[in-house]
């Protein structure tokens, strides 16, 4: 009886407590993303932006929240119910399980994995059929179109984030999320200078800047964030996929899209910002705790996804496509290459375990 | 590099999946105008890697674990299959004249076909078998929709796709059953395994068996071929009739020898019934075929059910049977298709047989060269055709299978009534307007292969001989 | 618990909890808010039009060429990912092996795109 109690059910309630604790946290932080992209996007308009619900109207999200579910939930009398219903779970549902793998300090991961990246991939991958199933269900031509145009777009971007995660795989060695911030914290470009506490530059965004840029990118068009937003083009989709949404089932996929974009901001800070490992491995730099130097970097990448969403024109869907295939994807292509070549040819590549 | 020198058994499949390569980029930078050039570097490239199988030594060498087997068996054959594509690229040159095909994806498409074809004969391995089995097939798919513009053509692609996927399917599902039963793909492994692998073993062998005998065209899985041999662009049709027809009849022999030897007794039967059913119905649906190409079809149907009795006989020397029957069988058809490419007016293609009637009077030479073609299909002394049947027959015999041989010769007898018939309307019917003048390539694969039909009888040992070295290398 | 469950299990509990989150925020309004559906609530919106015709209709054949291009390409990436993680063990031959596999798949690239499969007008 003790066994069974030590082994599993003890451990079983430790996880259920680790998750509920991360999906809080995370759901409140999001709370707080979307607050702070609509103010960053306010501030470069020069409006004021949510000011009224709370102190600085730091409480609007939550509104928003009950607002969402006090509304009238609404199923186009041509829709498919059960699809029609199930396409926002999936989106978020799925958006959300991506959170598992990530690690947010050394060890602080809900599930320590060693496939994390291609968990990863699956999971954003997968973040296609939410929309697809969404536009189809509708039995809409707005919400059909728009889900075509963005699975199309979607698949675009995901080759090149997999070669782009290719060439992190290749000078990490591992595919677990743990070990590739493990791996820039001690060989890099500040050891080869001589300044191995500088730890900035042992990341790998300086020895794959190509790839951290094309990352960013591809990252803000897997998301569908502006420019790249055409599943939404409200000039000429009206909403995208979602047109026939309202209330909560609404709020799942603007939820799942918000969680999407804090996976990506992590993902970039885990494969090229160097993860929780502080700046400079010098005194005061090291007493903060890492989760702290992780929630600094996510946020600064957010930030520049908020600043890229209110300065960029939205991209045409021709040039878009043509960004993906015709320069993207030759790039990440030849990239590959090149590291591996490199790798090759000075022997820096990872050495077996 | 060591590990580049240990690739030179594998040199032609790399000659021509790198060859392959370089035209497609060549095409790809320079358009329609690289169609007719690009028809001439495929068949220099053919020339070549048939060059490179022919100084290949006769020993038989493994490559990559095993998967990748050359040795006698694999160079006769591969050596005919080569041949089968040349000979199509020699006829396909008026075809792609027309502005509407000036396509130069047909050479590459071949070229990659053959080296399906090449990997295939060669396979060691049940995987490397699906991956030479579907680089064939992906690519006879395309080419069997070639003319896109013609719905019969696009029909008979997809309908060949559609079909062909079946087949491969299945093909994977049995090879996955063997797999499971014995645990190994390799062949010789599954030989060491087989005799005690049970009735799972046997379900997977007959899956595998219909993957390959849809391949082969043979009853039961012969539904496809009229309709794709009717649709499809005669040359293409040349194509289908001939290499690939090689190349899954290689792989139909060296899997059930080399990796079945034990249960021989039980993959006889299979082949047994194949081998009646196909060539019961392909002398009897032949019958009343008017499209010459339909006919084709059927007869190419029963050609592969006497070939199968080679293998049925599970000896050597029907192995060697069978070896000896393909080359005449490659021989034959890409000589009568290269008559029926000719049967154009005004730049249409006519497939009626009607249209050959008086053919003896418009154009005697062709005339006689296509009965000849016609006697030896149906296997009537002296020709080629008669010689094949014969070593097969024979080997039928020695191994105690007289019924199947008794009713392989009633059979032809069947079937001789309606190549009978054709030759017939082309010496006794009244003339239809005379035909466009053959160009030089159609003639010169007239030509050579009627001298072959005709000629076989009075040196017959060089092939005979091949075969059997050939033969021997399986044992 | 052994170690694949200790790894995994936290996964589905987690993927469990969130879907399970997701599900409750979905009925929540189903149950609280105020319903009162009507035809032209519940039609398909077009733009202040009845609908003309069924939405399900044909596309663009390029979203299916997109996809297929996609296929390829996601199973190249999926192939070099073992690759990518032993690339230090696999010595000169590992490293030119998917030099040619990569270049394979360049000159089938090259070829799509002087056809104008990656054309999108």
């Amino acid at each position: 009886m003790a066994s069974l109690w030590t082994d599993y059910i003890w451990p079983l309630l430790v996880i259920v407590a680790q998750s509920v604790l991360l999906l809080v946290v995370l759901l409140v932080a999001i709370a707080y993303v979307l607050y702070a992209d609509r103010k960053i996007w306010a501030a470069v308009q020069l409006r004021r932006g949510p000011n009224v619900v709370g102190p600085w109207g730091l409480l609007q999200s939550f509104a928003d929240l009950l607002k969402f579910i006090l509304k009238e939930p609404i199923i186009p009398a041509g829709a498919n119910k059960g699809v029609f219903l199930l396409a926002p779970l999936v989106s978020c549902g799925l958006a959300l399980a991506a959170w598992a793998v990530i690690p947010v300090d050394a060890g602080w991961v809900i599930s320590d994995i060693n496939v994390g990246v291609l968990y990863i991939f699956a999971i954003s991958s997968l973040g296609v059929y939410g929309i697809i199933m969404g536009g189809w269900a509708s039995n809409s031509k707005y919400p059909f179109l728009a889900a075509l145009r963005s699975a199309a777009q979607m698949v675009s971007y995901e080759v090149s984030i997999g070669f782009v995660m290719i060439t992190v795989l290749l000078c990490a060695g591992s595919l677990n999320l743990g070990d590739i911030v493990e791996a820039q914290a001690s060989s890099g470009l500040g050891r080869l200078l001589g300044a191995p506490w500088l730890t900035m530059l042992n990341w790998y965004w300086i020895p794959l800047f190509p790839m951290f840029v094309i990352f960013f990118i591809s990252a803000l068009a897997e998301t569908n964030r502006p420019p790249f937003d055409l599943v939404e083009a409200e000039s000429e989709l009206v909403a995208g996929f979602m047109v026939e949404y309202g209330s909560t089932p609404y709020m799942l996929f603007m939820l799942g899209e918000y969680v999407a974009i804090a996976t990506m901001c992590a993902m970039t800070t885990i494969l090229f910002l160097g993860g929780w490992l502080p700046p400079l491995a010098v005194a005061p730099f090291t007493w903060v705790p890492g989760i702290v130097w992780f929630t600094l970097k996510v946020l600064l990448v957010f930030f520049m996804f908020a600043l890229v969403k209110a300065f960029v024109p939205r991209y045409r869907y021709d040039q878009l496509m043509r960004l993906g295939w015709k320069v993207f994807l030759p790039i990440s292509l030849a990239m590959v290459a090149i590291v591996a070549g490199v790798l090759q040819l000075t022997g820096w590549a990872p050495a077996p375990q | 590099m060591n590990e580049a020198s240990a690739l030179y058994p594998a040199l032609p499949e790399l000659i021509l999946a790198g060859g392959a390569m370089v035209l497609l980029m060549i095409g790809a930078f320079g358009g329609e105008r690289a169609t007719s050039p690009m028809l001439s570097y495929a068949i220099a490239l053919l020339v070549v890697a048939g060059l490179a199988i022919a100084a290949m030594p006769d020993e038989r060498v493994a490559l990559f674990n095993g998967s990748f087997v050359v040795d006698g068996f694999a160079k006769f054959l591969k050596i005919l299959a080569v041949l089968g594509s040349i000979g199509t690229l020699w006829m396909s040159g008026d075809f792609l004249a027309d502005p509407d095909r000036r396509k130069f994806e047909y050479s590459v498409l071949i070229l990659l076909a053959t080296a399906g074809m090449f990997v295939l004969i060669s396979a060691g391995d049940l995987i490397a078998l699906y991956l030479g089995f579907e680089l064939m097939s992906l690519s006879l798919y395309v080419v069997a929709a070639f003319d896109r513009d013609n719905v019969q053509s696009t029909e008979a692609g997809l309908k060949y796709f559609v079909l062909g996927a079946l087949s491969s399917g299945m093909l994977l599902y049995g090879a996955s059953l063997i797999y499971g039963f014995t645990g190994t793909v390799k062949f010789a492994g599954i030989a060491q395994e087989a005799a005690n692998g049970g009735i799972g073993l046997i379900i997977g062998l007959v899956l595998l068996f219909a993957g390959l005998c849809f391949k082969v065209s043979a009853v039961p899985f012969h539904m496809w071929t009229p309709d794709v041999y009717q649709g499809a662009p005669t040359p293409i049709t040349a194509f289908f009739a001939s290499a690939p027809k090689v190349a899954a009849i290689a792989a139909f022999v060296r899997v059930s020898f080399s990796a079945f030897p034990a249960i021989a007794a039980q993959w006889q039967q299979i082949i047994i019934f194949v081998a009646i059913a196909s060539m019961a119905l392909g002398a009897f649906a032949a019958i009343g075929q008017r499209n010459i190409k339909r006919l084709m079809a059927y007869s190419s149907i029963g050609h592969m059910g006497y070939a199968l009795i080679g293998l049925a006989a599970a000896t050597g020397e029907g192995v060697q049977g069978v070896l000896v029957y393909m080359a005449i069988y490659v021989a034959m058809t890409l000589g009568t298709f290269a008559c029926i490419v000719s049967m154009r007016r005004n730049d249409k293609p006519f497939e009626e047989i009607t249209d050959l009637s008086g053919l003896a009077r418009t154009n005697p030479a062709q005339a006689f060269v296509l009965s000849m073609l016609l006697f030896s299909l149906a296997g009537i002394p002296p020709l080629a055709g008669f010689f094949a049947k014969f070593y097969v027959f024979l080997a039928a015999v020695k191994a105690g299978l007289f019924t199947l041989a008794v009713l392989g010769v009633l059979a032809s007898v069947v079937g001789a009534y309606y190549y009978l018939l054709i030759v017939k309307i082309m010496y006794f019917d009244e003339p239809a307007p005379a035909f466009d003048p053959m160009g030089n390539a159609l003639r010169s694969i007239v030509a050579v292969t009627g001298l072959f039909v005709i000629l076989f009888f009075a040196y017959p040992g060089p092939l005979v001989e091949a075969a059997a070295v050939a033969a021997k290398s399986l044992f | 618990m052994n170690a694949l469950l200790q790894e995994y299990l936290p996964l589905v509990i987690f993927t469990g909890i969130s879907l399970a989150m997701g599900l409750a925020l979905l009925v929540a309004p189903f149950i609280v808010a105020y319903r009162q559906p009507d035809p032209e609530k519940l039609s398909a919106y077009e733009c202040g039009f009845n609908a003309f015709d069924d939405a399900r209709m044909k596309f663009d054949v390029r979203f299916y060429l997109v996809a297929i291009i996609f296929i390829i390409f996601d199973l190249e990436v999926a192939f070099l990912f073992p690759w990518a993680i032993t690339f230090g063990q696999l010595g000169v031959f590992g490293f030119w092996s998917m030099m040619v596999f990569l270049a394979v798949l360049t000159v089938g690239f090259i070829y799509e795109w002087k056809k104008g499969a990656l054309e999108w007008d």
